[in-house]
Protein backbone atom coordinates (compact mmCIF):
# COMPACT_ATOMS: atom_id res chain seq x y z
CA UNK A 1 0.00 0.00 0.00
CA UNK A 2 1.68 3.35 -0.88
CA UNK A 3 2.60 5.47 1.74
CA UNK A 4 -0.44 8.33 0.73
CA UNK A 5 -3.12 5.66 0.90
CA UNK A 6 -2.31 4.50 4.21
CA UNK A 7 -2.49 8.26 5.28
CA UNK A 8 -5.44 8.83 3.77
CA UNK A 9 -6.93 5.20 5.82
CA UNK A 10 -5.56 6.71 9.24
CA UNK A 11 -7.28 10.05 8.08
CA UNK A 12 -10.90 8.26 8.25
CA UNK A 13 -9.81 6.55 11.01
CA UNK A 14 -9.08 9.59 13.10
CA UNK A 15 -12.15 11.01 12.64
CA UNK A 16 -13.91 7.56 13.40
CA UNK A 17 -12.36 7.14 16.75
CA UNK A 18 -12.67 11.12 17.46
CA UNK A 19 -16.75 10.19 17.16
CA UNK A 20 -16.00 6.88 19.46
CA UNK A 21 -14.41 8.82 21.95
CA UNK A 22 -16.89 11.65 22.30
CA UNK A 23 -19.77 8.99 21.75
CA UNK A 24 -18.15 7.34 24.73
CA UNK A 25 -17.60 10.19 26.99
CA UNK A 26 -21.02 11.42 26.57
CA UNK A 27 -22.40 8.27 26.97
CA UNK A 28 -20.35 7.81 30.17
CA UNK A 29 -22.01 11.48 31.53
CA UNK A 30 -18.69 13.04 31.76
CA UNK A 31 -19.06 15.88 29.73
CA UNK A 32 -18.96 18.48 32.45
CA UNK A 33 -15.71 17.42 33.79
CA UNK A 34 -14.21 17.04 30.27
CA UNK A 35 -16.19 19.04 28.50
CA UNK A 36 -12.78 20.72 27.28
CA UNK A 37 -11.68 17.31 25.76
CA UNK A 38 -15.29 16.90 24.42
CA UNK A 39 -15.17 20.44 22.58
CA UNK A 40 -11.68 19.36 21.10
CA UNK A 41 -12.84 16.39 19.74
CA UNK A 42 -16.28 18.02 18.27
CA UNK A 43 -13.39 20.43 16.39
CA UNK A 44 -11.41 17.56 15.39
CA UNK A 45 -13.78 16.05 13.71
CA UNK A 46 -15.37 18.53 12.20
CA UNK A 47 -12.03 20.22 10.60
CA UNK A 48 -10.45 16.97 9.32
CA UNK A 49 -14.33 15.84 7.60
CA UNK A 50 -13.91 19.43 5.72
CA UNK A 51 -10.37 19.00 5.69
CA UNK A 52 -10.92 15.52 3.62
CA UNK A 53 -14.03 16.24 1.41
CA UNK A 54 -11.90 19.94 0.08
CA UNK A 55 -9.00 17.42 -0.35
CA UNK A 56 -11.19 14.63 -2.25
CA UNK A 57 -13.11 17.84 -4.61
CA UNK A 58 -9.61 19.83 -4.82
CA UNK A 59 -8.93 19.44 -8.87
CA UNK A 60 -12.03 17.58 -9.32
CA UNK A 61 -15.25 20.42 -8.48
CA UNK A 62 -13.01 22.68 -6.92
CA UNK A 63 -10.29 24.84 -8.54
CA UNK A 64 -7.16 23.70 -6.85
CA UNK A 65 -5.86 26.98 -5.77
CA UNK A 66 -9.25 27.88 -4.23
CA UNK A 67 -9.30 24.16 -2.61
CA UNK A 68 -5.78 24.89 -1.25
CA UNK A 69 -7.60 28.53 0.18
CA UNK A 70 -9.70 26.70 2.45
CA UNK A 71 -7.54 23.88 2.82
CA UNK A 72 -5.16 26.30 4.69
CA UNK A 73 -7.13 28.48 6.58
CA UNK A 74 -9.78 25.59 8.35
CA UNK A 75 -6.47 23.76 9.45
CA UNK A 76 -5.05 26.96 10.80
CA UNK A 77 -7.96 27.96 12.27
CA UNK A 78 -9.07 24.99 13.37
CA UNK A 79 -5.06 24.65 15.33
CA UNK A 80 -5.24 28.00 16.97
CA UNK A 81 -9.11 26.75 18.69
CA UNK A 82 -7.20 23.12 19.35
CA UNK A 83 -4.43 25.17 20.94
CA UNK A 84 -6.78 27.11 23.20
CA UNK A 85 -9.02 23.91 23.96
CA UNK A 86 -5.90 21.80 24.80
CA UNK A 87 -5.12 24.39 27.59
CA UNK A 88 -8.51 24.51 28.80
CA UNK A 89 -8.27 20.97 28.83
CA UNK A 90 -4.50 21.13 31.21
CA UNK A 91 -6.69 23.89 33.44
CA UNK A 92 -9.83 21.42 33.84
CA UNK A 93 -7.56 18.26 34.91
CA UNK A 94 -5.80 19.99 36.86
CA UNK A 95 -8.59 21.19 38.92
CA UNK A 96 -9.86 18.03 38.81
CA UNK A 97 -6.62 16.40 40.24
CA UNK A 98 -6.50 18.64 42.89
CA UNK A 99 -10.31 18.74 43.77
CA UNK A 100 -9.36 17.40 47.43
CA UNK A 101 -7.29 19.89 48.35
CA UNK A 102 -9.71 23.16 47.80
CA UNK A 103 -6.83 25.12 49.62
CA UNK A 104 -4.12 24.23 47.11
CA UNK A 105 -6.74 23.67 43.96
CA UNK A 106 -7.35 27.55 44.59
CA UNK A 107 -4.09 28.70 45.07
CA UNK A 108 -2.41 26.24 42.19
CA UNK A 109 -5.70 27.45 39.87
CA UNK A 110 -4.63 31.28 40.61
CA UNK A 111 -1.22 30.25 39.69
CA UNK A 112 -1.90 28.24 36.41
CA UNK A 113 -3.87 31.14 34.92
CA UNK A 114 -0.95 34.07 35.70
CA UNK A 115 1.60 31.22 34.27
CA UNK A 116 -0.81 30.64 31.47
CA UNK A 117 -1.94 34.49 30.27
CA UNK A 118 2.29 35.62 30.81
CA UNK A 119 3.36 32.19 28.56
CA UNK A 120 0.68 33.04 25.40
CA UNK A 121 1.45 36.54 26.01
CA UNK A 122 4.84 36.06 25.29
CA UNK A 123 4.22 33.69 22.96
CA UNK A 124 2.30 35.94 21.16
CA UNK A 125 4.56 38.90 21.32
CA UNK A 126 7.50 36.74 19.98
CA UNK A 127 5.80 35.93 16.54
CA UNK A 128 6.37 39.20 15.72
CA UNK A 129 9.50 38.96 13.40
CA UNK A 130 10.52 41.74 11.25
CA UNK A 131 10.27 40.13 7.93
CA UNK A 132 6.42 38.50 9.11
CA UNK A 133 3.66 39.48 8.31
CA UNK A 134 -0.54 38.68 7.05
CA UNK A 135 -0.61 34.72 7.36
CA UNK A 136 3.03 34.38 8.07
CA UNK A 137 2.51 35.81 10.95
CA UNK A 138 -0.70 33.86 11.33
CA UNK A 139 0.76 30.84 11.27
CA UNK A 140 3.72 31.90 13.12
CA UNK A 141 1.76 33.12 15.96
CA UNK A 142 -0.22 29.67 16.15
CA UNK A 143 2.93 28.06 16.24
CA UNK A 144 4.32 29.75 19.18
CA UNK A 145 0.88 29.35 20.51
CA UNK A 146 0.82 25.87 20.19
CA UNK A 147 4.38 25.41 21.28
CA UNK A 148 3.51 26.69 24.83
CA UNK A 149 0.37 24.89 25.51
CA UNK A 150 2.36 21.43 24.48
CA UNK A 151 5.40 22.96 26.76
CA UNK A 152 2.67 23.55 29.67
CA UNK A 153 0.63 20.01 29.11
CA UNK A 154 4.05 18.23 29.77
CA UNK A 155 4.66 20.02 32.88
CA UNK A 156 0.66 19.12 34.38
CA UNK A 157 1.52 15.65 32.64
CA UNK A 158 4.91 15.31 35.25
CA UNK A 159 2.86 16.94 38.12
CA UNK A 160 -0.19 14.28 37.59
CA UNK A 161 2.24 11.30 37.65
CA UNK A 162 4.15 12.11 40.31
CA UNK A 163 1.50 13.32 42.23
CA UNK A 164 -0.92 10.91 41.32
CA UNK A 165 -0.68 8.88 44.81
CA UNK A 166 -0.73 11.51 47.33
CA UNK A 167 -4.07 12.82 45.32
CA UNK A 168 -5.76 9.83 45.84
CA UNK A 169 -5.68 8.49 42.35
CA UNK A 170 -4.15 5.71 40.28
CA UNK A 171 -2.72 5.08 36.28
CA UNK A 172 -6.16 3.83 36.05
CA UNK A 173 -8.08 7.08 36.65
CA UNK A 174 -9.44 9.49 33.87
CA UNK A 175 -7.01 12.22 34.74
CA UNK A 176 -4.29 10.34 34.24
CA UNK A 177 -5.22 8.71 31.05
CA UNK A 178 -6.45 12.62 29.94
CA UNK A 179 -2.96 13.98 30.98
CA UNK A 180 -1.25 11.24 28.92
CA UNK A 181 -2.85 11.35 25.76
CA UNK A 182 -2.29 15.05 25.71
CA UNK A 183 0.99 14.64 26.82
CA UNK A 184 2.13 12.51 23.95
CA UNK A 185 0.39 14.67 21.34
CA UNK A 186 2.27 17.11 23.37
CA UNK A 187 5.98 16.38 22.66
CA UNK A 188 4.98 14.91 19.20
CA UNK A 189 3.65 18.37 17.94
CA UNK A 190 7.18 19.48 19.60
CA UNK A 191 9.68 16.95 17.65
CA UNK A 192 7.36 17.79 14.64
CA UNK A 193 7.93 21.20 14.36
CA UNK A 194 12.05 19.94 15.09
CA UNK A 195 11.30 17.52 11.87
CA UNK A 196 9.56 20.46 9.31
CA UNK A 197 12.45 22.78 9.75
CA UNK A 198 14.54 20.34 7.59
CA UNK A 199 11.27 18.96 5.45
CA UNK A 200 8.76 21.84 5.32
CA UNK A 201 6.99 20.18 2.16
CA UNK A 202 2.88 19.65 3.10
CA UNK A 203 3.31 15.78 2.59
CA UNK A 204 5.86 14.31 4.02
CA UNK A 205 6.79 10.58 5.93
CA UNK A 206 6.37 12.35 9.06
CA UNK A 207 2.36 12.19 8.36
CA UNK A 208 2.47 8.33 8.49
CA UNK A 209 4.20 9.02 12.17
CA UNK A 210 1.30 11.73 12.64
CA UNK A 211 -1.56 9.52 11.55
CA UNK A 212 -0.41 6.54 14.12
CA UNK A 213 0.28 8.88 16.77
CA UNK A 214 -3.27 10.48 16.62
CA UNK A 215 -4.97 6.78 16.42
CA UNK A 216 -2.91 5.29 19.43
CA UNK A 217 -3.95 9.13 21.48
CA UNK A 218 -7.36 8.55 20.31
CA UNK A 219 -7.63 4.40 21.48
CA UNK A 220 -6.49 5.92 24.96
CA UNK A 221 -8.77 8.07 25.66
CA UNK A 222 -11.73 6.11 24.23
CA UNK A 223 -10.72 2.96 26.76
CA UNK A 224 -10.16 4.97 29.36
CA UNK A 225 -13.84 6.24 28.81
CA UNK A 226 -15.22 2.67 28.50
CA UNK A 227 -13.57 1.16 31.02
CA UNK A 228 -14.81 1.85 34.41
CA UNK A 229 -12.79 3.74 36.48
CA UNK A 230 -11.76 2.94 40.40
CA UNK A 231 -12.66 5.00 43.00
CA UNK A 232 -10.38 7.66 44.61
CA UNK A 233 -9.15 6.61 47.80
CA UNK A 234 -9.37 8.37 51.02
CA UNK A 235 -6.09 10.96 51.35
CA UNK A 236 -4.68 10.25 54.59
CA UNK A 237 -2.16 12.72 55.82
CA UNK A 238 -0.15 13.16 58.80
CA UNK A 239 -0.83 16.16 60.89
CA UNK A 240 2.20 17.51 60.32
CA UNK A 241 2.08 17.13 56.72
CA UNK A 242 3.60 20.48 54.73
CA UNK A 243 0.78 20.15 52.23
CA UNK A 244 -1.98 19.83 54.90
CA UNK A 245 -0.13 23.29 56.60
CA UNK A 246 -0.06 24.42 53.36
CA UNK A 247 -3.73 23.61 52.48
CA UNK A 248 -4.99 25.33 55.51
CA UNK A 249 -3.03 28.62 55.03
CA UNK A 250 -4.62 28.74 51.20
CA UNK A 251 -8.16 28.10 52.30
CA UNK A 252 -7.36 31.23 54.61
CA UNK A 253 -5.89 33.22 51.99
CA UNK A 254 -8.28 35.88 50.40
CA UNK A 255 -11.39 35.34 52.80
CA UNK A 256 -13.29 38.41 53.18
CA UNK A 257 -12.22 39.93 56.11
CA UNK A 258 -13.78 41.35 59.11
CA UNK A 259 -14.23 44.67 60.53
CA UNK A 260 -13.89 46.13 64.08
CA UNK A 261 -14.75 49.79 64.61
CA UNK A 262 -11.97 50.92 67.18
CA UNK A 263 -13.38 55.09 67.89
CA UNK A 264 -15.44 57.20 67.24
CA UNK A 265 -18.66 55.12 67.49
CA UNK A 266 -21.92 57.34 69.20
CA UNK A 267 -24.31 55.83 71.30
CA UNK A 268 -27.42 56.27 68.46
CA UNK A 269 -25.75 53.51 66.51
CA UNK A 270 -26.55 51.08 69.06
CA UNK A 271 -29.99 49.21 69.59
CA UNK A 272 -31.53 49.93 73.07
CA UNK A 273 -30.86 45.98 73.60
CA UNK A 274 -27.43 46.34 73.01
CA UNK A 275 -26.52 49.06 75.08
CA UNK A 276 -28.09 47.29 77.93
CA UNK A 277 -25.87 44.42 77.05
CA UNK A 278 -22.98 46.40 77.28
CA UNK A 279 -24.31 48.17 80.36
CA UNK A 280 -24.77 44.91 82.41
CA UNK A 281 -21.16 43.23 80.81
CA UNK A 282 -19.21 46.36 82.24
CA UNK A 283 -20.95 46.63 85.75
CA UNK A 284 -19.71 42.44 86.21
CA UNK A 285 -16.26 43.94 84.83
CA UNK A 286 -15.75 45.96 87.47
CA UNK A 287 -15.12 44.41 91.08
CA UNK A 288 -15.93 46.59 93.87
CA UNK A 289 -12.87 47.63 95.65
CA UNK A 290 -13.27 47.15 99.29
CA UNK A 291 -14.22 49.51 101.87
CA UNK A 292 -11.28 50.66 104.37
CA UNK A 293 -12.85 48.70 107.54
CA UNK A 294 -14.25 45.81 105.83
CA UNK A 295 -10.65 45.35 105.28
CA UNK A 296 -9.10 45.95 108.48
CA UNK A 297 -11.96 43.49 110.04
CA UNK A 298 -11.02 40.76 107.82
CA UNK A 299 -7.14 41.28 109.23
CA UNK A 300 -7.68 41.23 112.97
CA UNK A 301 -10.28 38.21 112.23
CA UNK A 302 -7.15 36.10 110.67
CA UNK A 303 -4.81 37.49 114.05
CA UNK B 1 4.24 -0.54 36.61
CA UNK B 2 5.17 2.82 38.42
CA UNK B 3 8.93 2.64 37.39
CA UNK B 4 7.53 2.11 33.42
CA UNK B 5 5.07 5.00 33.36
CA UNK B 6 7.00 7.22 35.26
CA UNK B 7 9.84 6.64 32.76
CA UNK B 8 7.57 7.33 30.04
CA UNK B 9 6.57 10.15 31.20
CA UNK B 10 9.79 11.60 31.71
CA UNK B 11 11.26 10.38 28.22
CA UNK B 12 8.05 12.31 26.62
CA UNK B 13 9.20 14.99 28.73
CA UNK B 14 12.95 15.20 27.71
CA UNK B 15 12.16 14.86 24.27
CA UNK B 16 9.88 17.68 24.27
CA UNK B 17 12.28 19.86 25.65
CA UNK B 18 15.32 18.99 23.71
CA UNK B 19 12.99 19.34 20.74
CA UNK B 20 11.61 23.05 21.99
CA UNK B 21 16.01 23.86 22.32
CA UNK B 22 16.64 22.42 19.18
CA UNK B 23 13.57 24.50 17.32
CA UNK B 24 14.70 27.81 19.40
CA UNK B 25 18.37 27.34 18.52
CA UNK B 26 17.58 26.67 14.74
CA UNK B 27 18.62 29.87 12.14
CA UNK B 28 15.39 29.82 10.20
CA UNK B 29 13.44 33.06 10.85
CA UNK B 30 10.11 31.60 11.67
CA UNK B 31 9.35 27.82 12.56
CA UNK B 32 6.31 26.22 12.28
CA UNK B 33 4.19 23.60 14.73
CA UNK B 34 1.84 21.17 13.35
CA UNK B 35 -0.94 19.69 14.84
CA UNK B 36 -0.73 15.50 15.68
CA UNK B 37 -3.25 14.60 12.63
CA UNK B 38 -3.11 12.70 9.81
CA UNK B 39 -4.13 15.67 7.43
CA UNK B 40 -1.03 16.70 5.45
CA UNK B 41 0.28 20.18 6.89
CA UNK B 42 -0.11 22.98 4.63
CA UNK B 43 3.12 24.30 5.18
CA UNK B 44 3.12 26.59 2.01
CA UNK B 45 1.32 30.50 1.57
CA UNK B 46 -2.10 30.76 0.76
CA UNK B 47 -1.26 32.08 -2.12
CA UNK B 48 1.24 29.28 -3.64
CA UNK B 49 1.32 29.38 -7.07
CA UNK B 50 1.61 25.19 -7.02
CA UNK B 51 -1.00 25.31 -4.23
CA UNK B 52 1.82 23.47 -2.27
CA UNK B 53 1.07 20.30 -4.68
CA UNK B 54 -2.54 19.79 -3.83
CA UNK B 55 -4.18 17.19 -5.39
CA UNK B 56 -0.37 15.67 -6.03
CA UNK B 57 -0.54 13.97 -2.28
Amino acid sequence: MPSSSFIGVLGYLEIFLCVAALAILIGKKQWRDYWGLGALLVVRAASNSLLMAVEQFSGRGIERHIAYHIYFYVYWIGFAVESILALLIVYGVFKLAMAPLKGLQTLGMLVFKWAAGISVAVALGSAFSPGLKGTGLLVNAISQLQRTQSILTLCLLLFVTFAIRPMGLSYSSRIFGVSLGLGIMSTNDLVQSAWLVFNPTMASTYDVVNGVVICVILVTWTAYFALPEPKRRIIVLPTTSPFLRWNQISQALGDSPGFVAVGGVPPELFAPAELEVMRRASVKMVTPFPSQSETRATFSRAV
Amino acid sequence: MKVIVRSLVIALAVTGAIATTFVNTTPAKATITAKTSAMPVPACPPDDPNACGMGTW
